[in-house]
């Protein structure tokens, strides 16, 4: 089947050690491991996703969630078409720099930028954690903001793909592919994904190491 | 064959390069060390003429422009270039010569302009050949090279090296043992293969020792107390033995006074008072930062979570405490992530000093209070704290806010890109690819995350030697206005001494931009040596498009890269550093 590919770019964006990088291993390799090493800078993965006769391709930046780092952000979401602000539900902090992110994105991002609002981490509750982010709360700061809205575990894989799939619904394919022609060349250097070549990679490959020919 | 080298130390210059191209005995010795227990063989053999196969070590310049050859003759003589492949000592990547490296990819989609490019580039080399003439046609020489034939003399050397290491000798006149020497090599015709091999690795070991012997030498001086400080930093430039390498780094790094008559008294007080300063941070007066607290909590589990050593509670601890007290007593940095990173080559290599050298190899998997007392424990997190610290001061700008060393030296490296390969950085520009989204990673964790512990650890041998002691003044700033005020008894060491002296002088240096013969700056060289990675692979990033570069410069494949591999980059980075040097010296 050769369906037409509309690509998203996507960012991820929240405090450190709220699982942003988590949920991109499970929604790509459909993976987790429980200690990975902070991301530095940002990552940078694609998945692909049949949506009808449709193939969506996301190309996601995986952003350092740590405060020092903040500065890169906008290098990353300047061009992006949505977003994923993540927080963790055992973590109140994390909620309130979601906030932060969510009113950054809307006064400096693109206008028509997709939001989604992630609160992960769900599996600690079910094991016995604390729940220190209301859902009514996220739920609230959503319907103001006009956010998508998802409670997730990168660990268990609960809800992560409704994530992705949610965004992919939101964002009208034509206007995705316009706006991937017109912003792709812009300055964060975030790659319009050109229809007319014949993409070797799927999803998976682009987060393994690959072997090493030594 | 073989031009003997007298015209090789012609210019300074060169001799320079031959001696931080020397990448011969400890590294291979470390790589011998391996061989001999592995039992992979399936490494390449190097069949090399063996009728120079040589009569001891001892002749070190000699030897050092040996193990030189393939190097800067790979690098003038391209047609013999696919001889080396597969050595890892030999085998070099020089962007501009990527016409003729190992490449049926590079060359398919040749432009007229590409071709131009190439033309240049093959003018400016042969200019350089002339220079380098005298050890093109050496080519054949025998190379100190890892091997691992000879199975039946594994085990006499593995005990006698064990042995030797074990001793922690005090006495360098202690000597070696003598091992067998390898002149009567010239009928060669009549030797076996076997026989080569394990001459060559009788070679590798006597020169090995004869490298350890130097070390000894070094540090412990037989006239006077005090230790020659840029002897030592040109031997280990090239590597240092496992064995010296917790006294040495101490040294490289300016935490360890030269004067080996201070030497323990200094070391005391600085582990007392990195004792004081923890009770201190820890202690009910102390309002706990709790945002810096809860990073560093965040991140200890997070840190090395692939190597056993760092999952021990016990070490995990020892970590965040070391973070902690250096992120509170650095308030304008404060916890950045990767200085998580950079402490763990020194808790690695100071844990080493405390073990039997049969076990330092296994310091990554054994739980320290096997073989620690508390105290020794916090003797080595001390110096791990001290260590780091000193390193920070060298990169303080990389981890303030907005993190300027960081973005100066991404921008550098772009430049540099620019000018040694320009193909790669146009081939970029076309892609949409930026330096930053790449090499941020790079400049904030010193490459840490790219190689594994060892090679970073080996990597480091030469950072630490490239470390300048001009920035301890600015530390004391920093650390004034805190908590704990650095020792004032400090102050009077002939340590600080010597820095206030070299940190006026280069405080000058910075304001009027007097060049000097090779200043070393830890900062600059790690651009250089990042470019010479990324050149490394720019045969294969010529045919990638955004997503394939950024996926594969994310993830490169460097998870087995042996000490060779990483002294081939150090030096090739030196070299780009020597040629460059001019083009650069504005960034100072």
């Amino acid at each position: 089947m050769n369906s037409p590919v509309t690509s998203i770019k996507l960012v991820l964006l929240g405090e450190a050690a709220v699982g942003k990088s988590s949920i991109v291993l499970r929604f790509v390799s459909n993976d987790f491991s429980e200690n990975k090493e902070p991301t530095i800078g940002a990552a940078f993965l694609t998945q692909r996703v049949n949506m009808g006769d449709h193939t969506i391709k996301f190309e996601i930046w995986d952003t350092a969630g740590q405060e020092r780092f903040a500065s890169l952000a906008p290098m990353y979401y300047r061009n992006a078409q949505a977003a994923l602000v993540v927080y963790d539900v055992t973590k109140p902090q994390s909620f309130i720099k979601a906030r932060h992110w969510v009113k950054e994105l809307h006064e400096q991002a693109s206008k028509d930028i997709v939001i989604a609002l992630v609160g992960n981490k769900l599996d600690m509750i079910e094991a016995g954690a604390e729940r220190k982010v209301a859902r009514e709360e996220a739920e609230n700061l959503a319907q103001e903001e006009n956010l998508l809205f998802f409670e997730t575990s990168a660990k268990t894989g609960d809800n992560v793909n409704e994530v992705f799939l949610g965004i992919g619904q939101k964002i009208p394919l034509k206007t995705a592919q316009n706006q991937a022609q017109n912003g792709g060349r812009g300055s964060s250097g975030l790659r319009v994904n050109d229809d007319s070549r014949v993409d070797l990679r799927s999803g998976n490959q682009s987060t393994s190491a690959g072997g090493c020919n030594c | 064959m073989g031009v003997r080298p007298t015209t090789t130390t012609s210019s300074p210059t060169q001799r320079e390069i031959y001696q931080k191209s020397n990448n011969s005995s400890p590294s291979l010795m470390g790589s011998l060390m391996k061989s001999l227990k592995s039992s992979n063989s399936t490494r390449h053999h190097h069949h090399h003429n063996q009728s120079g196969a040589e009569a001891g070590g001892d002749n070190d310049a000699d030897q050092r422009s040996r193990s030189t050859y393939p190097l800067l003759s790979r690098s003038s003589s391209q047609n013999n270039a696919s001889q080396y492949h597969g050595h890892g000592v030999s085998h070099i990547h020089m962007s501009p010569l990527r016409k003729s490296s190992s490449g049926s990819s590079s060359t398919t989609n040749v432009s007229t302009q590409k071709d131009r490019h190439h033309l240049k580039k093959d003018k400016y080399f042969r200019d350089l050949d002339e220079d380098w003439s005298a050890v093109i046609e050496d080519y054949n020489m025998p190379i100190p090279m890892i091997s691992n034939g000879g199975s039946e003399l594994k085990p006499p050397v593995n005990v006698g090296l064990r042995r030797k290491e074990g001793v922690e000798s005090r006495s360098p006149s202690a000597g070696y043992p003598s091992l067998p020497h390898l002149n009567k090599s010239q009928s060669s015709d009549l030797k076996t293969q076997y026989e080569h091999e394990s001459e060559r690795e009788l070679q590798e070991l006597n020169s090995f020792m004869h490298r350890v012997s130097k070390f000894e030498a070094i540090l412990q001086p037989s006239n006077g107390s005090q230790i020659n400080l840029s002897e030592l930093r040109r031997l280990s430039w090239n590597g240092v033995p496992m064995l010296h390498r917790p006294q040495v780094w101490r040294l490289l790094i300016g935490y360890a006074p030269a004067n080996i008559k201070r030497q323990s008294s200094l070391l005391q007080r600085k582990r007392q008072e990195y004792r004081d300063g923890v009770a201190l941070v820890f202690s009910k007066e102390h309002t706990r930062d709790i945002p810096t607290w809860h990073q560093i909590e965040i991140d200890i589990p997070r840190t090395n979570p692939l190597i056993p050593l760092y999952q021990f509670p016990l070490v995990q601890q020892s970590l965040q405490r070391i973070l902690y007290l250096w992120a509170i007593r650095h308030p304008a940095s404060g916890y950045v992530q990767g200085i998580n990173d950079l402490v763990t080559p020194f808790y690695q290599t100071f844990l080493t000093e405390y073990l039997q050298a049969a076990q330092k190899e296994n310091v990554s998997k054994l739980s320290p209070d096997v073989y620690l007392t508390h105290e020794q424990l916090l003797d080595v997190e001390a110096d791990s704290f001290w260590c780091v610290a000193k390193l920070l001061e060298q990169i303080t700008d990389n981890y303030i806010h907005g993190q300027p060393g960081i973005l100066k030296q991404v921008k550098h490296l772009g430049q540099l890109v620019k000018r040694i390969d320009a193909d790669l950085y146009e081939h970029f520009a076309q892609e949409n690819v930026e330096f930053i989204q790449f090499a941020f990673r790079w400049m904030n964790c010193l490459l840490m995350r790219e190689f594994s512990m060892d090679m970073v650890i080996r990597m480091w041998d030469t950072y630490l030697s490239e470390t300048s002691l001009e920035s301890s003044s600015s530390s004391v700033a920093d650390s004034s206005g805190v908590t704990l005020s650095s020792d004032p008894s400090l102050q009077n060491s002939p340590v600080s001494t010597y820095r206030e002296k070299s940190s006026s002088k280069t405080m000058q240096s910075k304001h009027s931009a007097v060049a000097t013969p090779r200043q070393t700056s830890l900062s600059e060289f790690h651009v250089f040596v990042c470019a010479a990675f990324l050149v490394k692979f720019s045969d294969k990033l010529m045919n990638m498009d955004f997503q394939e570069t950024i996926t594969f410069l994310q993830n490169p494949p460097t998870k087995c890269w042996a000490e060779s591999d990483i002294e081939l980059l150090l030096s090739e980075a030196y070299i780009w550093q020597s040629l460059y040097k001019d083009a650069t010296s504005h960034w100072r």
